[in-house]
């Protein structure tokens, strides 16, 4: 018996060559020529923010069937069921305020309009308590290989809620070389939004008190993508994303207001957000998948970046301990951090000229989000599996309060909490 | 060249059989035959219907690969490309995968080792006799070896009239480490795969490594070669009772796909332990092509391996 050394380059080639085979044909081939697997997918997926806000329950079915030869279909069903208080946008103030709730036509009643109205008590952050929404969508995706070393995949999408309808379509192609160890992929897709939000879309920027509605409007999303994966060891898979895409239309959300306030920090009215009519969006993704032994790490950090003034950075990890008898535990770790959007402020300021584009809305503020999470798996049957998931998200802007006299002591974009529970069930026929 | 596929398979069972046996604490076996071969399976576990179902796993995946891939079956990819006389034959993912492989070998071997080799045994019957082959009709079987006469595009290969292609030479190992894939991505406890010698382990138990034995190809020793071996690939090539002998000179064979003639001082067996059972056997394979210089061969590889000559070597 020999003493181990560094191997040969002959030795690395048939490495290199015998990988290339077995991660090849392990992907390719079942069992059995005559059935090919197909995989169902179900879940449900319950999210709550603290504080009484949105929760939605919502299910998910996919079916994954395999036609051999790498050929794949891949169909999803989502219901979404939202409901609870959503911020309006409007910050608390030292009296009640009262708003209409979205589906009224007008902000008093009058003959042959709607209204509905809820009063917030002093000191509170206006949320619209009647917030309801369901979602149903669909995705339909194909994958075929194309020649030995490409794959193509196409596919489309399909969504609908009472005030939004979304179609999209995307393909893209992949190229294996280098024994297999890289693959280059490119993708484009194109999204098309049709937005009818209840009660009519408000003019962007428009004076709240106005409610000058106005009919449906549409959005378009180009995006492309550049991609590369690298086998880099045995032990050690890398790739790097490159995504673009660019928006046009009505990007304004049309519930959200702004409040307009004095030198005093009285709000004297309120305004709809209005946001530009085009954005474009540019991230960097780099992921790492790592064998350390038998446990897994997914290892990820992305730069996002836009034309609004948001960068972003997210670090993501995810560790998967087998514990044996079919078990495995998967504890994830997530940082994200952005920067506000150009036009993001609490409120407006009265006295200033009014902007040409503004929003209070929280998503665009600078904030820094963790979440922690833990995803227990068990193996039922030779097929099946079961897994539970349990995270914890919270969101902590930077800018919540301000020095105007009225203002100080009220927490104008309150922290967000959040938890999630998943119950997942695989099986394979 | 090409490495042992053992005798036709007349007569397959549409579903190997299998038995179970428990072997040291905590491990059973299931024992089946497939590829001319004693197959097993060992696995960590005490739970015989778990292990009942893996073996079926294990013995279907072995029976598949063989009913695909043997130049014995007249329906297999083989047997079509082996008879398509000159015509394109478009092959599946799988087959492609192990032509590429064949085709780096054959690079990597600097043309020594060729899945195209194989009719050259029309003139070569190793039996241990002393009939060696008119060399005019060694002659004239050249034309019709040699890798690079194939025309391999994916999915399309192009064998040349009269031209014969066979995964002898590395299909038991990839059965091996395929049925160990598939037993892994099922079973979480530590599993061996052992074909005949050929075998695969994803981990050792939690008590000890594996213990394998390894046949030892000369009668004079019966006692088996007994190896640690905790995980990765551990496969033998070796001559054992196919050989000539003239003159007291011993023509084994493993047969040099440039002159269509044994290759000289071949060790009597190699083994090499690997990161997967087709690299081990491919590695034993190149050693054994090397002859006289098999052991420096593998002493540059980096790898553990164990080479058996005989004393009057």
């Amino acid at each position: 018996m020999q003493l181990k050394r560094p191997p040969a380059q002959l030795h690395l080639g048939l490495m290199a060559a015998s990988c290339a085979l077995l991660s090849s044909t392990v992907r390719a081939q079942t069992v059995d020529d005559s059935g090919q697997p197909l995989q169902l997918d179900t879940d449900v997926l319950y999210y709550k923010e603290n504080a009484g806000r949105v929760q939605t329950v919502e299910p998910v079915v996919s079916l994954k069937k395999d036609f051999g030869d790498l050929r794949t279909l891949d169909g999803t069903l989502t219901l979404d069921s939202l409901s609870g208080a959503t911020p309006n946008g409007a910050i608390p103030a030292r009296r009640p305020q009262t708003f209409a709730s979205p589906s009224s036509t007008s902000l008093t009643p009058q003959p042959g309009k709607k209204t509905t109205l809820y009063t917030v008590a002093p000191g509170d952050l206006p949320q619209d308590p009647h917030f309801k929404e369901q979602r149903v969508a669909g995705d339909l995706d194909w994958s075929q290989p194309l020649g030995l070393d490409n794959t193509l995949s196409y596919g489309g999408h399909a969504s609908s809620e009472h005030d939004f309808d979304s179609v999209a379509a995307h393909a893209g192609v992949s190229h294996d070389f280098n024994e297999k160890n890289t693959t280059v992929s490119a993708g484009v897709n194109e999204e098309y939004d049709r937005i009818h939000a209840h009660g009519g879309n408000p003019l962007p920027g428009s004076d709240y008190q106005l409610y000058e509605k106005e009919s449906s409007q549409t959005k378009t999303v180009s995006g492309a993508l550049l991609g590369v994966t690298q086998v880099m060891t045995r032990n050690w898979l890398t790739g790097l994303n490159y995504t673009f895409d660019h928006s046009r239309g009505y990007l304004t959300d049309p519930y959200r207001i702004l409040s307009e306030v004095d030198a005093q920090g009285d709000a004297g009215g309120y305004l709809y957000e209005r946001r530009p009519d085009m954005r474009t969006r540019q991230s960097l993704y780099w992921f790492n998948k790592l064998a350390l032994g038998s446990p897994v790490l997914d290892l990820s950090y992305r730069r996002g970046k836009d034309s609004w003034g948001i960068a972003s950075d997210t670090v993501d990890a995810h560790l998967r301990i087998d514990l044996g008898r079919g078990m495995y535990l998967e504890p994830h770790a997530r940082w994200y951090r952005q920067t506000a959007a150009d036009f993001y402020d609490l409120y407006l300021s009265a006295a200033d000229p009014l902007p040409t584009y503004m929003s209070a809305d929280p998503r665009l503020a600078a904030f820094a989000a963790t979440t922690f999470g833990l995803k227990f798996g068990l193996s039922v049957g030779r097929n099946g599996e079961l897994s539970l998931r349990l995270e914890q998200y919270q969101q902590r802007p930077s800018e919540q309060s301000s020095p105007l006299p009225l203002l100080q002591g009220l927490d104008l974009n309150p922290d967000l909490k959040a938890t999630i529970v998943q119950l997942a069930w695989r099986v394979v026929f | 060249m090409s490495r042992s596929q053992g005798a036709p398979a007349a007569s397959l069972p549409h579903a190997p059989d299998f038995v179970l046996a428990s072997r040291e604490s905590g491990t059973i076996a299931v024992c089946f035959a497939a590829m001319a071969s004693p197959c097993e399976l060992l696995l960590e576990t005490a739970d015989t219907h778990a292990a009942a179902e893996l073996g079926q796993l294990a013995a279907r995946e072995a029976w598949r690969i063989e009913v695909k891939f043997s130049r014995y079956r007249p329906e297999s990819i083989i047997s079509v490309i082996n008879r398509s006389q000159g015509h394109a034959v478009r092959v599946d993912v799988e087959t492609a995968a192990l032509l590429d492989y064949a085709a780096s070998c054959h690079t990597l071997s600097g043309g020594r080792f060729d899945i195209t080799s194989g009719v050259l045994r029309q003139c070569w019957t190793f039996d241990g006799s002393a009939r060696l082959p008119d060399v005019a009709a060694v002659e004239a079987l050249l034309p019709l070896v040699g890798w690079e006469k194939v025309r391999w595009r994916a999915p399309h290969i192009t064998l040349p009239a009269g031209m014969e292609i066979d995964f002898g030479g590395f299909g038991k190992e990839y059965a091996v480490d395929r049925v160990l894939s598939l037993v892994t991505a099922r079973f979480a406890g530590a599993a061996l795969v052992n074909f005949g010698g050929d075998l695969a382990a994803n981990r050792a138990p939690r008590e000890a490594p594996w213990q394998v034995g390894v046949e030892r190809p000369d009668s004079e020793r019966e006692a088996r070669l007994l190896l640690e071996f905790s995980q990765g690939g551990l496969a033998t090539s070796g001559d054992s009772h196919r050989f000539l002998l003239r003159d007291g000179v011993r023509y084994s064979h493993i047969l040099d796909a440039h002159s269509g003639w044994p290759v000289a001082q071949v060790p009597r067996s190699v083994t090499v332990a690997a990161g997967s059972c087709v690299e081990a056997g491919m590695l034993a394979t190149f050693a054994m092509l090397h002859g006289g210089e098999a052991e420096s061969f593998l002493a540059g590889q980096g790898v553990r391996y164990w080479c058996l000559r005989d004393a009057n070597d």
